[in-house]
C-alpha cells in the first residue's frame, strides 16, 4: 500500500493506544489505596479552593461522569496544578519537552551514525584484532550500567578534571546577562550537554555497531554484490555505496525496538545529570508525591514514545520499499 | 538381529541433544567466559550468608561496627571499607549478588512462563485470538518499563521486591511471546501435529505435549536475555530510590553512595556495585550468545562460507 496510507494507519493505531493508556491511568488513580481526591487536589489548599477544584474536576459525581470530565480536562489542556511548583502542569511539562527531545534525538542520531560507521569498518576487518577489539568494546559498553557510568563520568570529567559542569543544562550567569548573544548561549548548552550525551552514546552505540557488523556480513554475500564485483567496480565503492546502505536498515529497526530502553536510559541520565527534562521531572514528581505532575509527565513521555515509534516505522518503510503492510 | 540393551539416550532424545549442545558450547570462548563469571557470582551469592555468621557487625543492613560509624576505606577489618553508617561494604556486595540472582531469575522465569504460554496459544489458535494477543503484546512492548513501574510505585507506595519482580515479568513477556509464536507457527505445519490430531488429541494436549518441548530451548535462550534486563531494571529502580528499602541490592548501594554525597570521596564504595552489575549483565549476555550459537546452526562460525 502507499506510504501515505501506512502513515495514516500507524497514526490511527497510536491514537487508540494512547486512549487506552489514558483510560488505564484513570482507573489506576482511582483504585489505588488511599484517597483519590487527595491525588488530584493539593491537600494544602484551603477548603474553599478545594471545593472549587473538586467540582471543576467532577470528583463529586459518579465514575462514568468523572471519566468524561477527565477526558474533557485533558483535551482542553487542563491537567491540574502541580503540588510542588504551584503552577499549571501543562506549562511545566511543555517547558521540559524540548530539553528531553534535544538530548534524546541527538544521542540516538550520534549513536546510530557512529555505530553504523564503526560496524561497517569492523565487518571489513573481520577476524582481525581491530574487529575483535571493537566487538568486545561494543559489548562491554552495551552491558554497562547506565547510572553508574553517568556517576563515573561526573566524578572524572566534572569533579576531577573540571572540564565540564556538574549539573544542569545552563549556566544562569550567562543566560541572565543581557549582553550574551545566541551563540554564547548555544555553546553553553552544548557544553553542558556533552557529558550526558557521552553517557547515552556509550551505552547505545554498542548495539548498533554489533547489528551493523552482522548485517554487513550478511549483505556482502548477496547476489547483487557479486554482480557489482563482476562489473569490475572498485571494492571500496561496492562496500560504501552498494552494501552499506542496505546493511544499515536493520539498525533502523533496532532503533525502533529499543526506543523504550532508550527512554528509560534518557530518564536515568537526566536524573543523574540534573538535566531539566521530562524524565527527570517524572522521577522528581513521583518522589514528591506530586500526582498531577507525575501523571502528566508520564502521559507526555508515552506520547513521545508512541510518536517516535511511528517515525521510525515510517522511516523504515520509506527506506525499504519491500516492507509495506 | 541381536538386541542390545536400551541406552538412556535412546529413550530420551533430549538428553542426547543436550549433551551435543554442551559439547558445542564448550568450544565457544564467549560461553566459557560467561559461564565462569556466572559461577563466580553464584559463589558470591552463596557466600553472602557467611559474613553475618562471623559477627553481627558484618550484617549488610543492620551491621554496626562499634568502632566505625562513617565511611572508611578498605582495611583489614572491612575488606572493601564501610558505608556512611559503618556497615561493611563487602557483605553488602555479596548480599546484592544474592538479590540479583533471585530477582533476575524469578522475573525472567515468570516472563518466560507467561510469554511462552501466550506465544504458543497465539501461534496455535490463529485468527482473532492471535491478533488480540499480539496487539496487546505490541502495546506493552512500547511502554518503557522503568517509567511505568515508577508511576505505579507513586500510586501504591513503596513496592515490595516481589511486586517489583512480578511487574517486571508483566512487562517483559511480549518479546518472548513473539518469538515463541513464530516458532509455533512453523511447527504447526509439521506432519507430527497432524498425526496427533488424527489420533484424536485435544488442543491442550497438542500444545503442551507436542509443541512445548520443541519450543522450550528457544524459551530458555530468551530467558538469559530476560535475566539481564530484569537485573538492570531492578537496579535502576533501586538507584532512583524506588526499590524495596528492606533489600540490599547493588542498585541500592549506588543510591546510597549517590544520595549521601559520598560519590566523590569513596571510590571503594562507588566502584564495586557498578562493576558487579555490569559484569553480571555481560556474563548472562555472553551465555545467551553462546547458547544462541548452539541452538541456531546458522550462527556458528565454522559454517560461514566465504
Amino acid at each position: 500500500m502507499a506510504l501515505n496510507r501506512y502513515v495514516a494507519l500507524r497514526l490511527g493505531q497510536i491514537i487508540i493506544i494512547f486512549f487506552i493508556i489514558l483510560t488505564v491511568l484513570f482507573v489506576l488513580f482511582r483504585i489505588a489505596p488511599g484517597d483519590p481526591i487527595e491525588r488530584m487536589v493539593d491537600p494544602t489548599m484551603t477548603p474553599e479552593d478545594a471545593e472549587i477544584l473538586i467540582s471543576q474536576l467532577g470528583l463529586d459525581k459518579p465514575i462514568s461522569v468523572q471519566y468524561l470530565y477527565y477526558l474533557k480536562n485533558f483535551f482542553s489542556g487542563n491537567m491540574g496544578t502541580s503540588f510542588h511548583y504551584g503552577r499549571p502542569v501543562l506549562k511545566i511539562i511543555l517547558d521540559r519537552l524540548p530539553n528531553t527531545i534535544l538530548l534524546f534525538t541527538t544521542s540516538i542520531m550520534l549513536s546510530a551514525f557512529f555505530g553504523v560507521f564503526l560496524g561497517k569498518i569492523a565487518s571489513w576487518a573481520k577476524g582481525s584484532f581491530k574487529d575483535t577489539a571493537m566487538t568486545i568494546g561494543a559489548l562491554v559498553c552495551h552491558t554497562m550500567f547506565l547510572p553508574w557510568i553517568a556517576l563515573l563520568m561526573i566524578w572524572f570529567f566534572a569533579y576531577k578534571v573540571g572540564w565540564f559542569p556538574l549539573t544542569g543544562m545552563i549556566t544562569p550567569e550567562i543566560w541572565l546577562d543581557p549582553g550574551s548573544g545566541s551563540l554564547k548561549k548555544a555553546l553553553d548548552i552544548i557544553h553542558h550537554m556533552i557529558l550526558p550525551l557521552g553517557t547515552l552514546f556509550l551505552i547505545h552505540f554498542g548495539s548498533y555497531l554489533l547489528i551493523m557488523r552482522s548485517s554487513m556480513l550478511e549483505t556482502l554475500k548477496e547476489d547483487y554484490i557479486l554482480t557489482a564485483r563482476a562489473k569490475g567496480l572498485e571494492e571500496k565503492i561496492i562496500r560504501n555505496h552498494h552494501a552499506a546502505p542496505n546493511a544499515a536498515l536493520p539498525v533502523v529497526t533496532s532503533i525502533g525496538l529499543s526506543l523504550a530502553f532508550s527512554i528509560n536510559g534518557g530518564a536515568l541520565t537526566e536524573t543523574v545529570f540534573t538535566w531539566p527534562g521530562l524524565g527527570r521531572e517524572l522521577v522528581f514528581s513521583v518522589s514528591n508525591n506530586d500526582y498531577p505532575l507525575a501523571q502528566a509527565s508520564f502521559l507526555l513521555i508515552a506520547a513521545v514514545v508512541l510518536v517516535a515509534n511511528v517515525i521510525v516505522d515510517v522511516l523504515y518503510a520509506y527506506l525499504d520499499p519491500r516492507i509495506r503492510y | 538381529m541381536t538386541s542390545r540393551p536400551a541406552r538412556l539416550t535412546d529413550r530420551y532424545h533430549w538428553i542426547q541433544r543436550f549433551l551435543e549442545g554442551w559439547a558445542l558450547f564448550r568450544e565457544s570462548l564467549v560461553g566459557k567466559i560467561g559461564l565462569t563469571l556466572l559461577v563466580v557470582f553464584a559463589f558470591m551469592a552463596l557466600g553472602s550468608f557467611i559474613p553475618p555468621m562471623i559477627s553481627p557487625m558484618y550484617h549488610p543492613m543492620t551491621g554496626v561496627d562499634p568502632q566505625i560509624s562513617f565511611s572508611t576505606g578498605p582495611s583489614f577489618r572491612h575488606w572493601l571499607g564501610t558505608d556512611f553508617i559503618g556497615r561493611d561494604i563487602l557483605s553488602q556486595l555479596l548480599a546484592g549478588a544474592r538479590v540479583a540472582f533471585i530477582v533476575g531469575i524469578s522475573a525472567a522465569f515468570m516472563s518466560i512462563v507467561i510469554g511462552t504460554t501466550i506465544g504458543m496459544v497465539a501461534g496455535y489458535s490463529g485468527r482473532s485470538t492471535d491478533a488480540f494477543l499480539m496487539r496487546s503484546a505490541d502495546m506493552i512492548m512500547v511502554m518503557p518499563t522503568l517509567l511505568v513501574v515508577l508511576i505505579l510505585s507513586s500510586l501504591f507506595g513503596q513496592l515490595n521486591i516481589w511486586v517489583i519482580v512480578i511487574l517486571i515479568a508483566l512487562f517483559r513477556w511480549p518479546g518472548v511471546a513473539r518469538v515463541i509464536r513464530a516458532q509455533t507457527l512453523s511447527l504447526k505445519q509439521r506432519p507430527f501435529i497432524d498425526a496427533a490430531k488424527v489420533a484424536g488429541a485435544g488442543h491442550l494436549r497438542i500444545i503442551f505435549r507436542h509443541i512445548m518441548p520443541n519450543v522450550l530451548p528457544l524459551a530458555f535462550l530468551y530467558m538469559t536475555f530476560r535475566v539481564t534486563s530484569a537485573i538492570i531494571i531492578e537496579a535502576a529502580l533501586a538507584f532512583l530510590g524506588f526499590g524495596d528499602p528492606g533489600t540490599v541490592s547493588w542498585g541500592m548501594m549506588l543510591q546510597w553512595v549517590w544520595k549521601t554525597g559520598h560519590m566523590f570521596q569513596a571510590p571503594y564504595w562507588l566502584l564495586p556495585p557498578g562493576i558487579c552489575i555490569s559484569m553480571i549483565t555481560l556474563s548472562f549476555y555472553m551465555l545467551g550468545r553462546a547458547m544462541d550459537e548452539v541452538l541456531d546452526p546458522r550462527l556458528r562460525r565454522n559454517s560461514e562460507a566465504g
